[in-house]
């Protein structure tokens, strides 16, 4: 612990309660995209310099500091009250401590597969910050006591593959002291980003995943695996410089620090990316940064198995993990989907459904044999003839594929499909009475992968 | 106390379970088995639910024993 340099807040042993100091109260911080003043993991160059090469990273944050024994350093993630920036949000601590504790030659996994096709907060930090990733991988690899990093890629994310690649360059021209990392490609399915799939594949070349009871136990070949994604460990590094302290200045009590998300449907060309360091109001978010004026029909959150939130609603949602989950809708990997009044959406829904029902790894039953099922009723539902029969059973049908795969995919599709029939009742009701509505015939807002079926998971 | 447990990767939805243990085990519309959650005691229904699990050709099939009183207070 000792040699960990602490911030001048933690040294001081001071408790600052972090709600005093969020950041929201600064208008000018609390949203703030790539290089943008209020920056925290997207500081240093804008959007447009493209990738901050070495010399420029270490000028502005320095080297990383003597990080000293892996307990201290597991103390001082505990004490930021960092949890993960992918889809549940576990305290990143207690993750390292159950791999520390599970044996010998542990392994860290940088995900930066990022599956959710309109996300695209994990490949920016690999493509315009890779060193800060690979900062944060060495942190957390200090923190187990791991002597090899590996960073899980889809084939295809080239900006990512890019920026790492010349960044693991600079590092060995500036004889950086470093661990070994190695950079991983594997299939692009929505379910191989899961981190029980990354250890199949690593183990076995096979994306597919696995129960979370086994993945739990056995870890890549045996050894303990700690997984965090890209932006996950770039909190990392800032963490270890800057303190825990720090750290907590922006976000909430409940969900410390600044997360990620990413714009996607109805909006401006530009950037997508931006970082949240306050308990901002979705709504100042849409106007500030996708140029509405007034509440969209709807928002997506979370992900393409997130949950829909009526638009007027979601313009009021504070955009943080923990006040998030109080209203029952998860951060996920924080995408905010625009759904705009022109378009219709059951028949979003219904090709949602049909590309997670197509992005099933087919290992359960109920998952591979009922996806297609619930798919093909929200088709009906949103571009035929169905009547209340044909709704309930659909409804009855979700109930029953629901928790019983062996990940979670099933329940995010059957979440996205309630969701979708509560938030657009009204339009259920107009397309139960007179069949598909002129919107339904809108061209997609949230655009989903084609070609991956044949991609395999190999 | 016991209670059965599907595997969902291993279970092919062949659906002996449900023939030998029908009031352990539904089978959905495609085949594949769901437990009922109530925990029953009764002998005759633990018996059935041991044969269902040995007659699993998969070995989807699992018995998680769980003790009915919180550990200390036995």
């Amino acid at each position: 612990m000792n040699t960990v340099r602490a911030s001048p807040l933690f040294s001081s042993g001071r408790w600052i309660p972090a709600a005093a100091l969020e950041v929201d109260g600064n208008p000018d911080q609390a949203v703030a995209g790539v290089g943008e003043p209020g920056s925290r993991v997207l500081a240093g160059p804008r959007l447009l310099a493209g990738m901050e090469p070495l010399r420029d990273h270490l000028e502005r944050l320095g080297p990383l500091p003597e990080l000293g024994n892996a307990a201290g350093i597991r103390e001082y993630v505990e004490e930021s009250g960092l949890q993960g920036r992918g889809g549940s949000g576990f305290p990143v601590a207690a993750k390292m401590r159950a791999v520390a504790a599970r044996g010998p030659r542990p392994l860290v996994v940088v995900n930066g597969s990022e599956s959710e096709p309109a996300s695209r907060k994990d490949r920016t930090l690999m493509a315009l910050r890779p060193h800060l990733v690979l900062d944060g991988a060495a942190v957390a690899a200090a923190a187990v006591n791991a002597d090899q990093i590996i960073v899980q890629l889809h084939r295809g994310a080239g900006d990512a593959m890019a920026g790492l690649v010349r960044a693991q360059e600079e590092r060995r021209r500036a004889r950086l002291p470093e661990l070994q990392v190695e950079i991983s490609c594997g299939p692009p399915r929505y379910v191989a980003g899961e981190s029980s799939a990354i250890i199949h594949f690593l183990e076995d070349g096979d994306a597919r995943p696995l129960t979370d009871r086994r993945a739990a136990r056995a870890g890549v070949h045996g050894r303990p695996t700690l997984v965090h994604n890209a932006e996950t460990m770039s909190h990392l590094a800032l963490i270890a410089r800057r303190g825990p302290w720090w750290f907590r200045l922006a976000g909430t009590i409940g969900a410390p620090g600044s997360s990620l998300v990413t714009l996607a449907g109805a909006i401006p060309p530009g950037q997508r990316v931006f970082e949240v360091g306050g308990a901002v109001k979705l709504g100042r978010l849409l106007s500030e940064r996708a140029g509405l004026s007034a509440p969209p029909r709807a928002v997506l959150l979370g992900g393409y198995a997130g949950a829909w939130v009526d638009g007027a609603a979601a313009w009021e949602l504070t955009l943080a993990r923990d006040q998030l989950s109080t209203e029952g809708i998860s951060f996920g990997c924080g995408l905010l989907g625009i759904l705009p009044w022109e378009a219709c959406g059951l028949a979003e829904t219904a090709r949602l459904l049909a590309y997670l029902a197509g992005e099933s790894a087919r290992q359960c039953g109920p998952c591979a044999f009922g996806l297609p099922r619930l798919a093909e009723g929200m088709t009906a539902l949103a571009f035929g003839r169905v009547g209340r029969r044909e709704v309930r059973q659909l409804l009855r049908r979700s109930a029953i594929v629901a928790g019983r795969g062996a990940c979670h995919h099933p329940d995010g599709a059957v979440l996205l499909l309630h969701h979708a029939l509560a938030v657009f009742e009204d339009d259920v009701e107009r397309h139960i009475r007179r069949g598909p509505c002129d919107r339904a015939a809108h061209l997609p807002t949230f655009r989903v992968p084609t070609a991956a079926p044949e991609a395999g998971w190999r | 106390m016991a209670q059965l447990a599907v595997d969902p990767l291993r279970c092919k939805g062949r659906g002996i379970c449900a023939l030998i243990a029908p009031r352990q085990i539904d089978l959905d519309e495609w085949g594949f088995p769901m437990v009922s959650s109530d925990e029953s005691e009764d002998p005759a229904t633990l018996r059935r639910a041991r044969r269902a699990v040995a007659a699993c050709p998969e070995r989807a099939l699992r018995l998680v024993l769980r003790s009915s009183t919180r550990p200390g207070e036995a």
